[in-house]
């Protein structure tokens, strides 16, 4: 059969963000992948070097634009570490939930875009609504409903609003009344198990060989998340269980990430049950007249997507000298996509890429 | 734990500097022929997960820097599910997986050529292009070092600290709106 190249996006229906693939296909199984990113690229990395340490929060949230939270957390913790800023005790337990309360919305915007992918529409538009609950929820606080510039070096940048927690767990709970509606029609679904069991597999070794993190990692089996291993804000302090699924196919990864989901609500609900009285930042100087010692770190948290890491230098003065993102999407939609998509049928293109999670603006940077 | 690490590797390898910023990090600055060996040593030791290799412009010094993150894949040696992890567990004993090791080391800026570590850690691969692409290392041995993210070619690689970002955009878009007016 007669060898063709098949581009990919970035204008298909199935493709999400910016982004393109190069396929080399024979009928419709694909022989060689190539990832292409850069539809985005604005050099985020560099701006970051000519501006000062406070005006790139406005920045660094735009990186993943599903997400913009961990995001904020990764630079305030680099900045807090470089600086030695103390953080209060409750402002861990405030950002704990506001990350979480992310990582769920996060979550539904997956769960639109791969139920969406799959045809289920209803499932997709159930998942659009509770994420816009959470919006709500951000507007409330911050001012902002995607971009919310709301952690800052040593804390949050204003503490909850009366009667906010109640509000938290009101919501919380009318999205989590309709559990039983999404397993009944989607995740116990035939249709989603025959579309998805064996899509995109991938072993436990070759997820490891290849720098797999998130949930594509656990759903290979291994309990491995960063908020367990090298804890950070007040995930120690509560009690809480890593999903795993043993396969690594597509219908794995969707599970893990359902059960993430459940699993965050209930860890709301210990924190903001832990929470503790206090301040919820720490005095620091004028932001506009920081200099931050010489030095060099690497944080990293557990995004809903994986390692997100941040290596940053500074060189003593009003700006960072470098700043460098690991992120959770670089690794999955380049190494790993390619890898899986050899062999794969051409149908199977936006199933494999939509499980694995990618968001285009956090491999261009 | 760390203090262990940090003995066997300088007993192992001479004229490395050993730094230990803090609990969960260890910071290693070597020699560029020493590199590949090192990783390879850490990567048996069950330092098994390449997070990030970033480059650093010290153009002052006159050198490039690049950077290899390390930490461990190891998390839980309790079975999942009902089946065990794959790997032995007395192997992965006496592995931090808090740890991240920052391994360093630096290349001149007049040629800027270093190995390509696909042969460690196959995920360098992605990385590495990003590096030749942004900073205009070469990596030899890297199989496919094409463009990534840039759409044309630049003189001075664009994430290099002499890369003047105003000329650029004067050059491409003839003025830079609102700074260009208010100098006027």
């Amino acid at each position: 059969m007669r060898e063709l190249e098949l581009y990919f996006g970035p204008q298909h229906l199935g493709m999400v963000g910016n982004f393109s693939i190069t396929l080399k296909v024979e009928g419709d199984r694909i022989l060689e992948a190539t990832a292409n990113p850069g539809y985005l690229h604005r050099g985020f990395e560099k701006l970051m070097e000519l501006r000062t340490w406070i005006q790139n929060f406005p920045l660094v949230c735009r990186i993943n634009v599903v997400e913009p939270d961990p995001m904020e957390m990764v630079y305030a913790m680099a900045v807090e570490k470089l600086a030695n800023i103390e953080v209060p005790e409750r402002a861990h337990y405030i950002r704990s939930v506001y990350l979480e309360l992310s990582r769920v919305s996060s979550h539904l915007f997956g769960l639109w875009a791969y139920s969406n992918m799959l045809g289920f529409d209803t499932v997709a538009q159930w998942a659009m609504y509770h994420r816009d609950l959470i919006l709500d929820l951000f507007e409330e606080l911050t001012g902002g409903r995607v971009y919310h510039i709301y952690i800052w070096p040593g804390g949050v940048r204003r503490d909850f609003p009366e009667g906010f927690k109640d509000r938290i767990v009101n919501t919380l709970h009318s999205i989590g009344g309709c559990v039983p509606d999404y397993d009944s029609t989607f995740f116990n679904n035939r249709l989603f198990y025959d579309r998805a069991k064996d899509i995109g597999k991938i072993t436990r070794e070759d997820a490891k060989k290849l720098g797999a993190m998130g949930q594509v990692l656990r759903a290979t089996g291994v309990k491995y998340d960063v908020r367990k291993v090298e804890s950070y804000a007040a995930y120690d302090s509560i009690d809480w269980d890593v999903h795993t699924r043993e396969d690594g196919d597509a219908y794995s990864r969707i599970w893990v990430i359902r059960n993430e989901m459940i699993e965050s609500v209930h860890m709301i609900f210990k924190l903001l049950d832990a929470m503790p009285q206090g301040k919820a930042y720490s005095k620091v100087l004028n932001p506009f007249k920081w200099k931050i010692p010489k030095g060099e770190a690497y944080v990293r948290i557990e995004s809903s997507r994986g390692e997100l890491g941040l290596y940053m230098v500074s060189n003593g003065g009003d700006k960072p000298y470098r700043v460098n993102f690991r992120t959770p999407s670089y690794t999955h939609g380049l190494t790993i996509l390619e890898r899986l998509l050899k062999d794969a049928s051409i149908a199977d293109v936006g199933n494999i890429m939509i499980s694995l999670y990618v968001v285009a603006p956090e491999i261009d940077r | 734990m760390i203090s262990a690490l940090k003995n066997e590797l300088e007993s192992i390898f001479k004229d490395i500097q050993i730094f230990v910023p803090e609990n969960s990090r260890l910071i290693i600055s070597a020699r560029g022929a020493m590199i590949l060996t090192i990783l390879n040593f850490l990567k048996d030791k069950g330092y098994d997960h390449l997070a990030l290799i970033s480059c650093t412009d010290w153009i002052e010094e006159n050198e490039f820097e690049l950077i290899y993150i390390i930490s461990s894949y190891k998390a839980d040696i309790t079975p999942v599910g009902n089946k065990m992890p794959d790997e032995p567990v007395d192997q992965r004993a006496g592995v931090d997986n808090r740890l991240n090791i920052i391994l360093k080391t630096r290349i001149p800026r007049e040629d800027p050529r270093f190995i390509t570590a696909i042969p460690v850690f196959e995920n360098a691969e992605a990385y590495e292009r990003e590096i030749h692409e942004l900073f205009g290392i070469d990596f030899e041995g890297h199989p496919r070092l094409i463009p990534l993210f840039l759409e044309r070619e630049y003189e001075i690689p664009p994430f290099r600290k002499d890369f003047d970002t105003r000329k650029y955009v004067k050059d491409f878009f003839d003025e830079i709106p609102f700074v260009e007016n208010k100098e006027k």
